[in-house]
């Protein structure tokens, strides 16, 4: 489904070239919940960034569902990622000036659906996430954990073939957490490919499948790491 | 569309759309005043005067002896301007159409006092005025030589016929369906004066008298030591008349002075340059108002992008093009400006009827304020397009960096 092949990516400046990813190869499977964890600056947030076609390879190849994905239009990636990949972000990114029921609106007006369409789809992925009764609500007036869970209403409303999740529960008690972790093993559960940025390596432990990033690359990962990995993996 | 997002959005962030708002809206007012000013001096100044404006000058004359014959000096001067090669005809007059001085009489279709009478501009000449102001005579027949008197200074004498405007003819016998010829109306509320003929056009000498389209030929000559000479030309022929005429005259007699000696188009330009400078200055302000409103905008615009960074990257994360991301500004500005343009209108109209019953201003013409509204929403869009690029191009890993 997913397929990265000696990806890197290059930030240039004037004087300086910083490698963010070498040669990073990866391929995840429909269904899987990967989990992609390392420390900070070790290509964590480029990997995401590119796997969600937010930034652009320097080179390597992508592919996306057996696409080409690195010689799409800006048009071409941005109806991609609106049709085909479903975001979640540590911050929650709601909008604050929409309320809930607008703010799950927004990539489904992007996608054309009509109006009844997008009404129902918003009703059942926020009734998904338990906060159906909560649409004219705004951002501000919802506790973190209620925020992540309009954010994954949002992200579902357009039945993604995949999550990308970035730190998703970073901003969030470990009661409200766990409230999200089980949820997305429920969103999994239903057939939807997961991949779940993070530095925990005991949030990682709940993906099927764990990769350890140091230095833009694919790596082995220290001991309690590779103990996590085998306890995910078993 | 979004519409709806977009307007709940504004609804939340009011401050700084209403001022945006309240700044189109007083642009609009103010812009559609100012045009409707502009479209009424304009109409003014292209208002005919009658004349043959193109291939006609004057001058003027002063005798500065005491106890010169100026009967015989006035035929004199019109008999060597009228041989001068290239004029066609030539007449001395107190005044003249623009010029700005002149003479009025009231006139009244009954004799005695306490009756309502009807002003008039009253030019005193000769059957040689037609032809020199090249009138269009649309009824009656120009004076016979013998019609034509010669007044003295204080005289109260009045000629007994007159050509007249239609105009002033129409507002004399306002019920009149037929031919004003042979009427009989009254000045000096007492002395009876026929109407002989009667001409298309013939303004006053005041632009800016509100009957200036009132205004009759008297056959009646002044030998005052000042004497206005008005002189038309062939086609193409007055600047080359005019240095003749006025050296032909200095030659003629020296005991006199000439001066004054301007074309029509001048008359015409020094007639209108205060309404021609309010143009200006109007079309100044006006341009300047929607260039200070389209900054504002740009302002308010290019704010809402720094402000909305993260948003925009977000929205582009989940899916906008960058051509989506410019119109939402677009349609974000459209409604700013529908709200501007809608309080605009009203404070436009409001703002003329109390300008019409102050300054007895026309009523302004109903296709400003949609016009008015177009270059509005355009320069709008035009101001916002600029920013909304700006917004277009940021990234959308910027939702992915904490904050």
């Amino acid at each position: 489904m997913l397929k990265m092949t000696k990806v890197s990516k290059i930030y240039r400046t004037d004087t300086v070239e910083t490698h963010a990813l070498r040669e990073f190869s990866l391929e995840v499977q429909e269904g899987e919940f990967v989990s992609v964890t390392g420390p900070s600056g070790s290509g964590k947030t480029t990997f995401l960034n590119i796997a969600g076609l937010l930034e652009e390879l320097t080179s390597g190849t992508y592919e996306l569902d057996g696409r080409d994905i690195s010689a799409l239009s800006d048009r071409e990636r941005s109806k991609v990622r609106n049709e085909k990949i479903g975001f979640i972000f540590q911050s929650f990114n709601l909008i604050p000036e929409l309320n809930i029921f607008d703010n799950v609106d927004v990539p489904l007006r992007y996608r054309g659906f009509a109006a009844p369409d997008r009404r129902k789809r918003i009703e059942n992925s926020l009734e998904m996430v338990g906060l159906a009764s909560r649409m004219e609500h705004y951002p501000a007036q919802l506790s973190g954990g209620q925020q992540q869970r309009v954010a994954i209403a949002r992200a579902l409303a357009g039945e993604p073939r995949f999550l990308l999740a970035d730190e998703p529960t970073g901003n969030l008690d470990t009661e409200m957490a766990t409230n999200v972790l089980d949820l997305l093993d429920e969103i999994n559960g239903n057939g939807t490919t997961i991949i779940m940025v993070t530095h925990e390596l005991t949030l990682a432990d709940r993906a099927k499948r764990n990769i350890f990033v140091r230095d833009g690359r694919v790596s082995d990962g220290p001991p309690e790491f590779r103990l996590a990995a085998a306890g995910g993996q078993g | 569309m979004e519409l709806g997002p977009i307007w709940r959005s504004l609804s939340k962030n009011k401050a700084g759309f209403l001022l945006i708002a309240l700044q189109i809206a007083v642009t609009m007012a103010i812009m559609i005043n100012a045009v409707a000013i502009m479209q009424e001096r304009a109409r003014d100044m292209g208002r005919p005067s009658g004349l043959d404006e193109p291939n006609i000058f004057a001058l003027s004359s002063t005798a500065f002896v005491p106890g010169m014959n100026m009967r015989a000096l006035i035929d004199e001067d019109l008999e060597l301007i009228r041989r001068t090669p290239g004029v066609i005809d030539a007449i001395a007059t107190n005044s003249f159409p623009l010029r700005q001085g002149g003479s009025s009489r009231g006139f009244q279709t009954e004799p005695g006092t306490g009756k309502d009478d009807v002003g008039a501009a009253v030019y005193f000449t000769d059957e040689h005025a037609i032809e020199t102001f090249g009138l269009m005579l649309v009824e009656g027949s120009n004076f016979a030589p013998n019609e034509v008197t010669w007044t003295e200074e204080g005289s109260d004498a009045w000629a007994g016929t007159v050509i007249v405007s239609r105009a002033f003819a129409e507002a004399l016998f306002p019920d009149e369906e037929g031919s004003y010829v042979g009427k009989t109306m009254y000045v000096d509320q007492a002395k009876p004066v026929q109407i002989t003929g009667v001409v298309e056009t013939l303004q006053a000498p005041w632009k800016g008298w509100d009957g200036v389209e009132r205004a009759m030929l008297v056959p009646q000559r002044r030998d005052f030591n000042f004497q206005r000479y008005v002189v038309r030309t062939e086609p193409g022929m007055r600047d080359v008349v005019m240095p003749q005429v006025e050296e032909a005259l200095a030659q003629s007699n020296r005991n006199r002075i000439i001066q004054s000696m301007r074309t029509m188009d001048e008359v015409r330009y020094m007639a209108y340059l205060g309404d021609s400078a309010m143009i200006k200055m109007l079309a100044f302000i006006v341009t300047l108002l929607l260039v200070i409103t389209g900054l504002g905008i740009v302002g308010l615009a290019s704010f809402n992008v720094s402000r909305r960074t993260r948003q925009i990257g977000i929205r582009r994360a989940l899916g906008a093009t960058k051509t989506q991301v410019v119109r939402y500004f677009q349609v974000e500005n459209f409604l700013v400006s529908a709200l501007g343009i809608g309080v605009g209108a009203v404070l436009a109209v409001a703002l003329n009827m109390l300008m019409v019953n102050a300054f007895s201003m026309a009523p302004m013409a109903w296709y400003i304020v949609p016009i008015a509204m177009v270059v509005l929403w355009s320069v709008g869009q035009a101001a916002v397009i600029g920013p909304a690029r700006r917004a277009s191009r940021i990234s959308p890993a910027i939702a992915t960096r904490s904050g």
